[in-house]
């Protein structure tokens, strides 16, 4: 079974960790050298390339005139608002995706890879040609969030719902809002074990990772009685299983829940509650200041890399005066100077896989083919395990350059099933600066003499120049950057 | 190059394979496809030999409670209606449902049959009671803690512990493939390290270009990688150095020796995959794997169960990995690990919450197996901590402090487990 390759990945730590100190410094002096940071062009960052790269799965040809014609400002305020409206080839392609359309309860005859499969493609398909790419890059960072593993149990069945009722819905919405869709997320509630969240024998495994991963954070300070008396009050947090009923649907059984009180981070949850106790602890965690700090610092990181640290107490407090607010965080991060001029991202599997597909307005299905390219890659969607999401931190990334490689050439040379390029809609006037431009979204500098020289090689060779000049774009050294 | 000199310089010099691509040596050396075994005896001209490392991390908090089971604690049985299992010789449990007797006190899950005879001869060593002095019962902060070698999680290197153990023995003619890990990511104890590779597979590690381009392309992404120094950079280069090595061996005709049957899990072909490498000599120094599925909050199960499996499925690899070696076991250490064990009380979904100390294995030639090593503190209520779990009595890093020092050649443990003082244990004995 390939899947459970999933189960062999670590887990990286959460936040930050201090370097080395004392009687390691020699050790960490050797380890810097490898650290050296990504090398920026020389004539300096284009700022329009750079925000299309930061908001956005990377331009597509065109996009970049059209953004310097509407300007910075005008440009994010427009991403930061989604009107809904789809393009109607990718409403097209997503309407065959069953999933979609039913209940989980009424799709758990389709075998459990197929489901996955439906989910992903739908996910590159909204990456790949989604209008309102700020939303899809948001649905990338709170599906990692929020994550849940699609092979544990039937959860696979349930992820379509929490797709289109948590993180699609809420996005770009407030973040105790998302909270609470999430809390009632039959996928969520199945994939953390609260269907085994009893009175009298709780399952902690929610209650911990709500506050671990979805809100306060780890050392913020709740105690593992905390941990112990939040279980208590999620117990009742199930689905229906009546007959005749909306199955699998959420429901609060009463004949489930610990009605004694509870204390929660030094509140009092009164004895006789029922659901409200539950919907009480997630108003505390929504309000606590670990919350802001905690979901402030992993927006600031996801869009600045390392240079998020600069506005994580700005954000913090924008959280608080707006209630979690996600554009009104976010809004400033983005118009922000460090935006443009922080140092390169490492594009994750799904990011590089997905800024490829669009710098060479390629066509895709979104289907087995190009996904056995983002399992090989190690980011098959849907299929990390532990609840902490996939790691953003670079090394833990670079030890599969190959498969990377090995899509960039399969992707130029047209060898991926249901996914091609239209060489010949690209093809007009096509040469080594053209190639640069499309994938690099920015003119060649100094620093990329050695890529344009093995391009140029590649086109004066023969009349398939594209194919071997496109793999080396794709698989150079800057292209895994944003 | 005559076979002699081959022999000699049978490590390439990382420089040369950086720089050149191929260099001269290794170009001579790859003539030598199909005598891996001629290879397999020239590590030791250069330097004195030490073992390979083979790390198997248990992902998820495995539950030492029902794996080494301390079957004479009537807290046992208490604490775990659903999920214990029944005692060497209870008389109304057939053998499958009963547990396998090690010491008197202990018993194997029957799922870890495979391992008995391993340990009956001495080559398998079982710690228990061990762990970290993480109190979150946090999966990520208890697994941060032990890949970063440390206490618990917080300031310290914030490096992997085989990152250092690879720097504190770090030479200028090391091979590119000093370290694997199984697995698209790199786990965090190789974080910071050099010449390491994350592989799905060795067999096809490989450019999926046509094969008249092969070199061509090659050269180019050896031409594209060179110049620059960031993290990206170096793992291009690292990658096309192992696509290098890779060429040298044909992993897809590894066939095991003594009739050894690994699993077909990701485990199972891990181990293999491992073996193989070790097998070819290519300067192989640690190997890092992985096996999820050891977060049984639900369905743990007793003898049928997700724990059942999992524990088959480790014993099947380790088993077969130990028989396919055959006498070269006496240059490898294997450690098995987890980050955190599991509640000595089952809760309602015949399953266990996470807990304390758990178990740990460490298997090899050099290994003083046969044993259970542990200070045992009980597990009677006024034994536990205060939340119920099994208290740790043995710091994890005293048993890999030891296998680096006595089995690695590693004379600066203090640089990879900082602050502080391993307490020997007398595990394995000490290369000379």
């Amino acid at each position: 079974m390939k899947v459970s390759r999933r189960d062999l990945i670590s887990i990286g730590a959460i936040g930050g960790v201090a370097m080395a100190a004392g009687g390691c410094a020699r050790i960490a002096n050797r380890f810097a050298e490898h650290h050296t940071e990504p090398a920026l062009p020389d004539h300096g960052v284009d700022e329009t390339s750079r925000l299309v790269n930061r908001l956005s799965f990377g331009p597509r040809p065109g996009d970049l005139a059209e953004i310097s014609k509407i300007g910075k400002t005008a440009y994010v305020e427009a991403m930061l608002k989604s009107d809904g409206k789809e393009d109607a080839r990718l409403q097209f392609l997503l309407n065959r995706l069953e999933v979609f359309q039913m209940d989980a309860y009424d799709s758990q005859d389709i075998p459990i890879p197929e489901v996955l499969r439906q989910l992903q493609a739908a996910a590159i398909l909204r990456a790949t040609y989604g209008r309102h790419q700020l939303h899809e890059r948001m649905v990338d960072f709170w599906t990692n969030h929020f994550n849940i593993y699609g092979r544990k149990g039937l959860t696979a069945n349930r992820k379509a719902n929490d797709e289109s009722n948590v993180v699609r819905k809420h996005a770009l919405d407030t973040f105790p809002n998302m909270l609470v869709a999430s809390a009632h997320s039959p996928a969520m509630l199945m994939y953390l074990d609260n269907q085994g969240n009893v009175a009298g024998k709780p399952n902690e495994n929610y209650a911990r990772e709500i506050m671990e991963l979805h809100t306060m954070g780890v050392h913020s300070g709740y105690t593992q009685k905390d941990v112990q008396e939040v279980a208590r009050c999620f117990t009742g947090w199930a689905l229906e299983k009546r007959f005749l009923r909306h199955r699998w649907a959420f429901r609060f059984d009463p004949d489930l829940h610990d009605t004694g009180s509870k204390r929660v981070l030094g509140h009092t949850i009164p004895a006789g509650g029922d659901e409200s106790d539950g919907l009480m602890v997630l108003n505390i965690l929504s309000e606590h200041p670990a919350t802001a700090h905690f979901i402030s610092k992993k927006l600031c990181h996801y869009f600045l890399g390392d240079d998020g640290e600069k506005w994580i107490g700005r954000t913090e407090e924008t959280y608080q005066k707006t209630k979690g607010d996600i554009p009104s965080m976010i809004r400033p991060i983005l118009l922000s100077k460090e935006l443009i001029d922080s140092p390169p991202i490492l594009k994750r599997p799904f990011d590089f896989l997905v800024s490829a597909l669009r710098a060479l307005d390629a066509d895709t299905d979104g289907g087995t083919a190009i996904q056995e390219h983002l399992f090989k890659m190690g980011e098959p969607l849907y299929q990390w395990p532990m609840p902490d999401g996939y790691p953003t931190r670079t090394s833990a990334w670079t030890g599969s350059m190959l498969p990377r490689w090995n899509y960039a050439y399969e992707l130029a040379a047209g060898k991926i099933g249901g996914t091609g390029i239209d060489w010949n809609r690209l093809q007009d006037g096509m040469n080594s600066e053209k190639m640069f431009e499309l994938t690099h979204s920015r003119r060649p500098s100094r620093m990329d003499g050695e890529l344009m020289s093995q391009i140029d090689k590649e086109f004066s060779a023969g009349k398939d120049g594209h194919v071997g000049a496109g793999f080396l774009c794709l698989a150079s050294p800057s292209f895994q950057w944003r | 190059m005559k076979q002699a000199e081959v022999a000699r310089s049978w490590r390439p010099s990382r420089r040369s394979l950086l720089t050149t691509g191929l260099g001269l040596s290794l170009a001579s050396w790859a003539g030598q496809r199909s005598a891996l075994a001629d290879l397999a005896i020239s590590r030791e001209n250069k330097d004195k030999p030490h073992d390979i490392l083979v790390t198997i991390f248990l992902r998820g908090g495995a539950d030492g409670l029902n794996s080494v089971v301390p079957y004479m604690e009537d807290a046992y049985y208490r604490g775990r209606p659903n999920l214990s299992i029944a005692p060497p010789k209870d008389p109304r449990a057939n053998t499958s449902a009963k547990l396998l007797d090690l010491n008197g006190f202990f018993g194997f899950h029957p799922a870890l049959a495979p391992l008995l005879p391993i340990y009956r001869e001495g080559q398998l060593a079982i710690l228990h009671a061990c762990g970290s002095h993480d109190t979150t019962r946090s999966h990520f902060e208890a697994m941060a803690a032990v890949e970063r070698g440390l206490a618990a999680q917080g300031p310290g290197p914030a490096s992997g512990w085989i990152a250092r153990h690879l720097a504190t023995t770090e030479r200028t003619d090391d091979s590119p493939l000093r370290a694997v890990a199984f697995g698209g990511t790199l786990p965090d104890s190789l974080r910071g390290a050099t010449n390491t590779v994350a592989l799905e597979s060795i067999t096809d590690f490989e450019l999926q270009a046509p094969k008249e381009k092969l070199q061509h392309y090659q050269d180019a992404l050896s031409a594209l990688y060179k110049p620059g120094k960031d993290e990206v950079f170096h793992a291009g280069q690292e990658t096309l150095a192992v696509l290098d090595s890779l060429r040298k061996i044909d992993p897809a005709q590894y066939k095991p020796s003594q009739g050894a049957q690994y699993p077909d899990t990701d485990l199972g072909r891990g181990m293999r995959q491992t073996a193989c490498l070790i097998r070819a000599n290519l300067g192989l120094e640690v190997a890092a794997l992985d096996r999820g599925g050891w977060d049984t909050h639900y369905a743990q199960g007793s003898t049928v169960g997700i724990l059942s499996l999992s524990l088959d499925d480790l014993a099947k690899s380790v088993a077969a990995f130990h028989r396919d070696l055959g006498v070269e076991m006496s240059r490898v250490t294997v450690v098995v690990m987890t980050e955190f064990g599991r509640r000595v009380a089952e809760n309602s979904g015949l399953g266990t919450d996470h807990g304390r100390a758990s178990f740990m294995f460490l298997l090899g030639g050099g290994t003083h197996g046969g044993q259970v090593y542990t200070k045992w503190p009980g597990i009677e209520p006024h034994q536990l901590d205060e939340t119920g779990d099994l208290k740790v009595t043995t710091d994890y890093r005293d048993v890999l402090a030891e296998v680096l020092s006595h089995r690695m050649r590693n004379d600066k443990t203090s640089e990879v487990f900082v602050n502080y003082s391993p307490q020997p244990m007398g595990l394995v004995t000490a290369l000379k």
